[in-house]
């Protein structure tokens, strides 16, 4: 990264100039912060004593079998408390902001698993913390939203533009412009203004650091392939920044949602709806329209419904670093059932796009062939969008009964 | 010097401060917003701030993002934004027109591009998210006599506001407070800032954010050179249309005689 958080020509910085000073503080304390071996080991206690590192590489000998090719292994994110591995960001922006001495963080979400892991750790460090959520995505994600207020946090519901995830970030940059005295943005995903590409990057890259470590005992070597699922692309860079410059290749899976049309899926590689463009504080490839409007998105997982991408990403693309494929609902929601039935693990719709191309692939290549899947997070949270997609019933039943119940006490 | 700039020192003889308006095409629709525009250059606005609406507006409060969203709607391009203020303005000689709106719509249309088609209609462009340190962005505008208009905040740095005043032409949009447009500014407590400000520049001083009632201009007026008028505006027009917004824009205008 060059001092201006420059990836090629991606990144920077592009925020309103009462955002600059804080965002200069922020820079200095996060360099600050991470020369500091104290703030490391700290991180690192909380990492495993608070989330449960390091997460597991589980082989899939069943699935493997069954799809004839490529072995397949997957990194268990899903098994970080929260489950998914927005838990490893939250930690070290959690402690940063107490470093800072910054007393309340705001946090974007979409799905709810980034408000819910902010939620988590701010009560964990005693910090206040206000989510905002497009009022769209409160509706398809409601049980999140009833966990970050258990957890004591404030949700905001966001009315204006799609309300869904760009719409929660541009709000959350509001608040922070006249917040930052004491408040902390803790953006969750790669992207935003510099420092947060890098940082969220850098918290993340203890994935593609275990599975280095881990590699050599599980697969008896390092993996040819590693697949990971791509919103912001925060899973992607932690499992795939440790692994630049060696012969492993690097394949992101974008949402390819239900089509190829305009709003139809939320893909910002191998489409000409997407160009670079400069919005929400940074340089990226961004889905948009002519005149530089920010294009709507779809996917059946809220997490990777976002028009931009890490500008760490899409530099990797544009260097041939990274191979960018996509995966579409149906493909993804037969790579969640395939996946449980096989081997017992319940994904997330998100981290099922990255099941869903190494199956696809899988079958194409030599059984000595090792693919290392990130599994970013477990399905529970999807409950309802799953049960909805596979049109079960008895779940409407279930449903209909509790608010029957619920109406008589 | 520039167009812009020697428009408001020349005004300035006569007038204790000047109004900037503002209105963004597009809203409610493109033909009501060029009727609003022509309102208030026809009620003798001094400048009239016109913003291009980009889906993702991180400067501005709920009125303005939501008028911006409202007027998306509508489709609006950039050329034909261009073409209908070259017309209005050019009916309206002794008001200026500035452009504002954000980074990504103008980088898409192209800097050149822009050069070659806002002027000489357009005196100015705001772009809130572009810092200045990417001023090379805004650099093919200067030769068609477009100025670009940074912004200084209360808080700024004393390197990075000597690197804006040196940069500076046309006018300076000083941020009056924390936070983004509309809502409510203590607008004593920005004049300390505004002399200080005025001693290291001869670029004209433009205050915006939170000035809504006359005794806000009254308060600036010996500290900054053009009041600039947002949401307030808007609220008006929202509250009770046109007639409303002329009457508001009444009431702030007096302040200014
Ligand atoms: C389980 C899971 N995986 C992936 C993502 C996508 O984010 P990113 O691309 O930053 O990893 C999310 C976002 O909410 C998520 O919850």
């Amino acid at each position: 990264m060059s001092d201006e958080g420059r990836f090629g020509q991606y990144g920077g910085s592009f925020i309103p100039e009462i955002l600059f000073n804080s965002q200069q503080d922020l820079l200095s304390a996060y360099r600050e912060a991470m020369a500091d071996p104290e703030f490391k080991a700290e991180m690192l206690a909380q990492m495993q004593q608070y989330s449960g590192r390091p997460t597991p590489l589980t082989p899939c000998p069943n699935l493997s079998q069954q799809l004839g090719g490529a072995q397949i292994y997957l990194k268990r994110e899903d098994l970080n408390h929260s489950g998914a591995h927005k838990m490893n960001n939250v930690i070290g922006q959690g402690l940063l902001a107490k470093r800072m001495g910054k007393k309340r963080v705001i946090a974007e979400t979409g799905a709810g698993q980034h408000g819910v892991a902010s939620a988590l750790v701010s009560a964990r460090l005693g910090l206040e913390c206000t989510v905002y959520m497009g009022a769209h995505d409160i509706e398809r994600q409601y049980p999140n939203v009833f966990w970050m207020k258990q957890l004591g946090a404030t949700v905001v519901p966001v009315t204006t533009g799609a309300a869904t995830l760009k719409d929660a970030l541009d709000e959350a940059m509001r608040d922070w412009s006249s917040s930052f005295n004491d408040t902390h943005y803790l953006i969750g995903t790669s992207c935003g203004c510099a420092p947060y590409p890098e940082m969220v990057a850098g918290f993340q890259s203890i994935i593609g650091e275990e599975v280095l470590s881990q590699a050599p005992e599980v697969l008896g070597r390092q993996p040819d392939k590693i697949y990971a699922c791509v919103g912001g692309g925060s899973n992607a860079c932690g499992i795939f920044l440790p692994y630049k410059g060696t012969t492993t290749e690097l394949v992101g899976v974008e949402a390819g949602g239900i089509g190829d049309g305009v709003g139809e899926h939320a893909m910002r590689f191998n489409t000409d709806q997407a160009r670079f463009g400069i919005a929400q504080g940074y340089a990226t490839e961004f889905l948009q329209d002519e005149q530089g409007q920010l294009l709507p998105t779809q996917s059946i997982s809220a997490g990777l419904d976002y028009v931009g991408v890490s500008p760490i990403l899409a530099d990797m693309v544009k260097r041939n670093e990274l191979r960018m494929t996509a995966a579409r609902d149906e493909a993804v929601l037969d790579a969640f059932k395939r996946l449980a039935t096989t081997e017992g693990i319940i994904a997330a719709l998100e981290s099922s796009h990255a099941v869903a191309a190494a199956i696809a692939e899988a079958p194409k290549l030599s059984r000595d062939e090792k693919l290392v899947v990130n599994l970013s997070g477990r399905g529970d949270k999807d409950l309802f969008n799953i049960a909805s997609a596979l049109k079960d019933a008895p779940f409407n039943d279930f449903l209909a009964d509790y608010l029957a119940r619920e109406k008589q006490a | 010097m520039s167009t812009l700039q020697t428009y408001i020192k020349t005004q300035r003889e006569s007038r204790p401060i000047l109004l900037m308006t503002h209105v963004i095409y597009g809203y409610p629709t493109i033909k009501d917003s060029l009727e609003i525009m022509e309102t208030l250059l026809r009620e003798g606005t001094d400048i009239l701030e016109v913003q291009f609406p980009f889906s993702d507006p991180v400067a501005d409060g709920p009125t303005i993002t939501n008028a911006c969203h409202v007027a998306l709607e509508n489709a609006p391009t950039l050329r034909q934004c261009l073409a209908d203020i070259n017309a209005l303005a050019t009916r309206y000689p002794d008001s200026k027109v500035v452009l504002m709106s954000y980074l990504n719509p103008m980088l898409q249309f192209g800097f050149e591009a822009l050069a070659d088609t806002a002027a000489p209609a357009i005196s100015g462009l705001i772009i809130p998210d572009l810092p200045i340190e990417q001023a090379s962005f805004v650099e093919p505008l200067k030769a068609a006599d477009i100025a670009p208009i940074w912004l200084t905040i209360p808080q700024m740095d004393s390197a990075r506001l000597a690197q804006t005043l040196s940069a500076a032409s046309g006018m300076l949009y000083c941020v009056s407070r924390s936070g983004v447009t509309g809502g409510a500014t203590a607008f004593d407590a920005v004049t300390d800032n505004l002399d200080t400000l005025k001693q290291q520049t001869s670029v004209p001083l433009g205050v915006g954010f939170g000035i809504s009632k006359p005794e806000h201009i009254t308060a600036l007026i010996g500290h900054a050179d053009i009041a600039i008028v947002g949401s307030a505006l808007l609220n008006a027009y929202n509250e009770a249309g046109l007639t409303q917004l002329v009457t508001r824009f009444k009431s702030l205008q007096t302040a200014t005689r």
